[in-house]
C-alpha cells in the first residue's frame, strides 16, 4: 500500500485515525507492518503490501 | 501467474463479465482525474482498474476476499481487505462503485466458499446491498455518488426503495437486457 492511503483509512471498529506501526517498505510501498488505532489500540496487519482492516473475529481466511 | 495460481483465482475469484464491463462503463462516463474513487467488492479488479485507466481518477478498491484483493493488486491496483465501507473516512469520496452479490439463493443451495460470496444476495438478493445502502453514505463527500449495479432478478424497484429509506434519490443510468435477466447501473445521490 502507499502510505498515503492512511489519510482515507481510519478503525472498521470506532473510526478513530490509524498509525502505521513496524513498517516494512519496498521502494515507496508499505508491504509490512501494522495499523494501530490510535482509540481502542487494535492493530490491522499489512499482509502483502495488502491492509487487511476486517475485524479481528473475520480476518481469517475461510470464507463467514 | 502461474498455472496452479490461476487455477485458484477462477475458483475464489469473481471473474469480469457482463456487468462488471456496464458499471465500469456507466461510472468511466461520469468520474474524471479529480475524483477519488471506492469500489467495494472489487473481486479482480476489473472495474477499479479500468475507472484508473480511463479517467485518471485515484481509485481505491476493497474486498473481504483475500484472494480478490491480491488478484487486484497484482493488477496495480490500490487495494484494501475490508468489510464494505467499515474502515474508510468520513465523508471522503467523490462516488462509490459495487457490484454486489445479487443472485437470490434458497439457503439450502448455498456452498459456502469464496465464489458464493461473491455471487449470492441471500434469500431477496439483497443481503448485502442492505447493509451496503446503510453505510455507504458516511464515506460520500458532500456531493459524492453511489454507482450500483442491479439485476433484475433481485429487483430494481426493491433496490430503489431501500435505497430511498437510507436517504438517496435514485436515477438509471445505464442498462442492458440479456436473456435471464435486465441489469441497470443506479446513480444514488443523498
Amino acid at each position: 500500500m502507499k502510505e498515503s492511503l492512511l489519510d482515507i483509512l481510519c478503525c472498521p471498529l470506532d473510526k478513530h485515525d490509524l498509525e502505521l506501526e513496524d513498517a516494512e517498505y519496498d521502494d515507496d510501498e508499505v508491504v509490512g507492518g501494522d495499523l494501530v488505532c490510535t482509540e481502542c489500540g487494535e492493530a490491522f496487519p499489512i499482509e502483502d503490501g495488502i491492509p487487511n482492516l476486517l475485524p479481528p473475529d473475520m480476518r481469517e481466511e475461510t470464507p463467514a | 501467474m502461474g498455472l496452479e495460481e490461476r487455477r485458484d483465482v477462477e475458483t475464489d475469484v469473481y471473474q469480469p463479465a457482463e456487468d462488471s464491463a456496464l458499471l465500469a462503463e456507466a461510472a468511466c462516463e461520469r468520474l474524471d482525474e479529480s475524483d477519488l474513487v471506492l469500489e467495494v467488492g472489487t473481486g479482480s479488479g476489473y472495474v477499479a482498474g479500468k475507472i484508473a485507466d480511463e479517467t485518471n481518477a485515484r481509485v481505491i478498491a476493497s474486498d473481504i476476499n483475500p484472494h480478490a484483493v491480491r488478484q487486484a493488486r497484482g493488477d496495480g491496483v490500490e487495494t484494501a481487505r475490508a468489510d464494505l465501507v467499515a474502515p474508510f473516512r468520513d465523508g471522503e469520496f467523490d462516488a462509490v462503485a459495487f457490484n454486489p452479490p445479487y443472485l437470490p439463493t434458497d439457503p439450502e443451495n448455498e456452498w459456502d466458499d469464496w465464489m458464493e460470496h461473491a455471487l449470492s444476495g441471500g434469500e431477496d438478493g439483497r443481503a448485502v446491498i442492505d447493509p451496503f445502502l446503510e453505510t455507504v453514505g458516511r464515506v460520500l463527500a458532500p456531493e459524492g455518488v453511489v454507482y450500483l449495479l442491479v439485476s433484475s432478478l433481485t429487483g430494481v424497484d426493491a433496490v430503489v426503495e431501500r435505497a430511498g429509506e437510507a436517504g438517496f434519490s435514485a436515477v438509471a443510468v445505464a442498462d442492458e437486457s440479456f436473456p435471464f435477466e435486465t441489469l441497470t447501473v443506479l446513480e444514488l445521490h443523498q
